[in-house]
């Protein structure tokens, strides 16, 4: 299904109908020099773990949807798809969210980092999560490795209070709960080492 | 979820003037959190045609102060909301009110204006596939009535309809009690007169209305304010109950109150009769157990909730003492 809304598209900065795509963006160069060219819509970019990607998107993909079915990502897992337990979480513009609850279509233009990059880039979390075994099904596993990324992106001395905050919005039914305190403090106190060694 | 048009609109105009040509049919998205969920349960019988994304108005997600007001663009974020300095240090009742709404992601994602203008979550409301056509759905009855209705008002039904779903916002009773406005497309409203009891809405807004802002009054000097939210968990959860207090003391005298439940009846519900109990009188024990005792004196629970007339007491009790502390 196409979104756009009729045949004919109409021109942002008048009122000049045409008939395609192509054409809006030829009278856009020809008239409106210097002017930005308007995207079709459903089509965004993104910035994926580094990577770019122009997609087409439909409106009621969810970035959850994209990411997991359409671009084959899929350590971030679906649980609830309500917003609640937080297994989908992926960082967005440095920040947490839940791509179950973020329409694509929205997206356009966001950077996106997800627990594949995480991986890729061999982030220590990754080996202390192991270690400590923070995990017994392991089905939430990746939304608390994007989440603890998130707060030591932002905060690099965390304290366990501080830890078990951001971690609050994700669940997990084995009750793992203490492991993850434990393995993200290691990683904190593994980040300064490895911090003060560039330093010197 | 199943098809729909969207629409990403870069103005207000441009957003009222897109509802204007789908009426009813189209429904605004900011944060989303709210809605993406009762789309994809089918909660409401309708099923929207179009979404029209206002997160991409400019302007709208700023704090500035200024004229003597803190304002608040109604797409800010509720975690820059809780994190902002000016509303830590000067309106911490709402601080803490965004700080306990949801979870760290949700709060990233759900915005201050979509948090007042939320819907019920009322369990009949909002079992999927419109399971139960309740009044709110414009069905024939309350369900919770007769039902289940552990977590519903404690203070009676609409007058006109007698739903018993309870408003869930946390930010709604704390700008309540700062004496905050709520700035619309077309109007300026009080916080407290913006709550209301409708079909599919829990606002007094038109169909192509939307909130842009939020202008809170500097508070005069000595006052202090305080939240306290009762949930089942400390995250995630949606409040039981939940309590802000806004107290403004000279020489250890209340000299204004203003204390508003929320989570306890169709509406956020000032305590009046606690503002008077404790106005002209200084913060002990005894006064603030008389004042939360006033809060819940009309109260009138259902078969499941009496509980929560405990906790909307002992709330009141903790938020006043707690703007007597620090």
């Amino acid at each position: 299904m196409k979104n756009s809304d009729a045949q004919s598209i109409t021109c942002p900065y008048c009122s000049t109908q045409s008939g395609s795509f192509e054409e809006l963006r030829e009278h856009i160069l020809a008239d409106h020099k210097g002017k930005g060219l308007p995207t079709p819509e459903g089509r965004i970019r993104l910035i994926i773990n580094g990577d770019e990607h122009v997609l087409h998107v439909e409106p009621d993909w969810t970035l959850y949807h994209l990411i997991h079915d359409h671009l084959g990502m899929t350590g971030g897992k679906q649980f609830c798809d309500r917003g609640a337990c937080g297994s989908c979480t992926v960082i967005m513009d440095g920040l947490p969210v839940l791509s179950c609850m973020v329409l694509a279509i929205e997206c356009d233009g966001r950077t996106i980092e997800t627990v594949e990059g995480i991986a890729k880039a061999e982030h220590p979390l990754i080996e202390s999560y192991v270690k400590h075994h923070a995990m017994q099904c392991g089905y939430c596993t990746t939304g608390f490795v994007v989440a603890s990324k998130a707060l030591l992106d932002r905060n690099p001395v965390p304290t366990d209070q501080e830890i078990r905050e951001a971690l609050s919005g994700n669940l997990c039914r084995c009750g793992t709960y203490p492991q993850h305190v434990i393995a993200v403090q290691e990683t904190a106190q593994k980040l300064r080492c490895e911090k003060d060694k560039k330093g010197v | 979820m199943k098809p729909f048009k969207h629409f990403n609109a870069y103005t207000v105009d441009e957003a009222t003037a897109i509802i204007g040509r789908y009426g009813r049919r189209a429904v605004i998205i900011a944060g989303g959190t709210d809605l993406l969920g009762k789309m994809k349960d089918q909660v409401l019988p309708t099923y929207p045609e179009a979404l029209i994304n206002i997160k991409t108005i400019p302007g709208l997600d700023s704090i500035r102060e200024e004229c003597g007001m803190l304002q608040i663009g109604a797409l800010t974020k509720l975690s820059a909301v809780a994190a902002h300095p000016v509303v830590l240090s000067k309106y911490k009742a709402l601080a803490e009110a965004a700080l306990r709404t949801a979870s760290p992601q949700l709060r990233n994602m759900g915005t201050i204006g979509g948090n007042i203008c939320q819907d019920i979550r009322c369990w009949y409301y909002r079992t999927p596939l419109n399971r139960f056509s309740c009044l709110r759905k414009g069905g024939g009855r309350c369900y919770a009535l007769k039902g289940d209705n552990r977590f519903h008002s404690i203070f009676g039904g609409s007058v006109e309809k007698g739903c018993m779903a309870v408003h869930p916002s946390d930010t709604a009773p704390a700008l309540i009690a700062l004496g905050a406005q709520v700035v619309t497309s077309k109007r300026v409203l009080k916080a407290q007169d913006f709550f209301q009891v409708r079909l599919n809405s829990t606002t007094v807004l038109d169909s192509d209305e939307i909130v842009t802002e939020i202008h809170i009054p500097e508070p005069e000097a000595g006052t202090r304010s305080a939240f306290i939210k009762f949930a089942q968990r400390k995250s995630i959860d949606f409040p039981i109950v939940n309590c802000a207090a806004v107290l403004t003391i000279d020489q250890d005298r209340v000299t204004g109150a203003r204390i508003c439940l929320n989570a306890v009846h169709v509406v956020p519900r000032r305590a009046l009769k606690a503002e008077l109990a404790i106005t002209g009188h200084a913060i002990t024990e005894e006064v603030a157990e008389e004042a939360a005792k006033a809060a819940v004196y009309d109260a009138h629970p259902l078969e499941h909730n009496a509980y929560m007339v405990q906790v909307a007491k002992t709330l009141v009790k903790r938020t006043i003492l707690g703007c007597g502390v620090g």
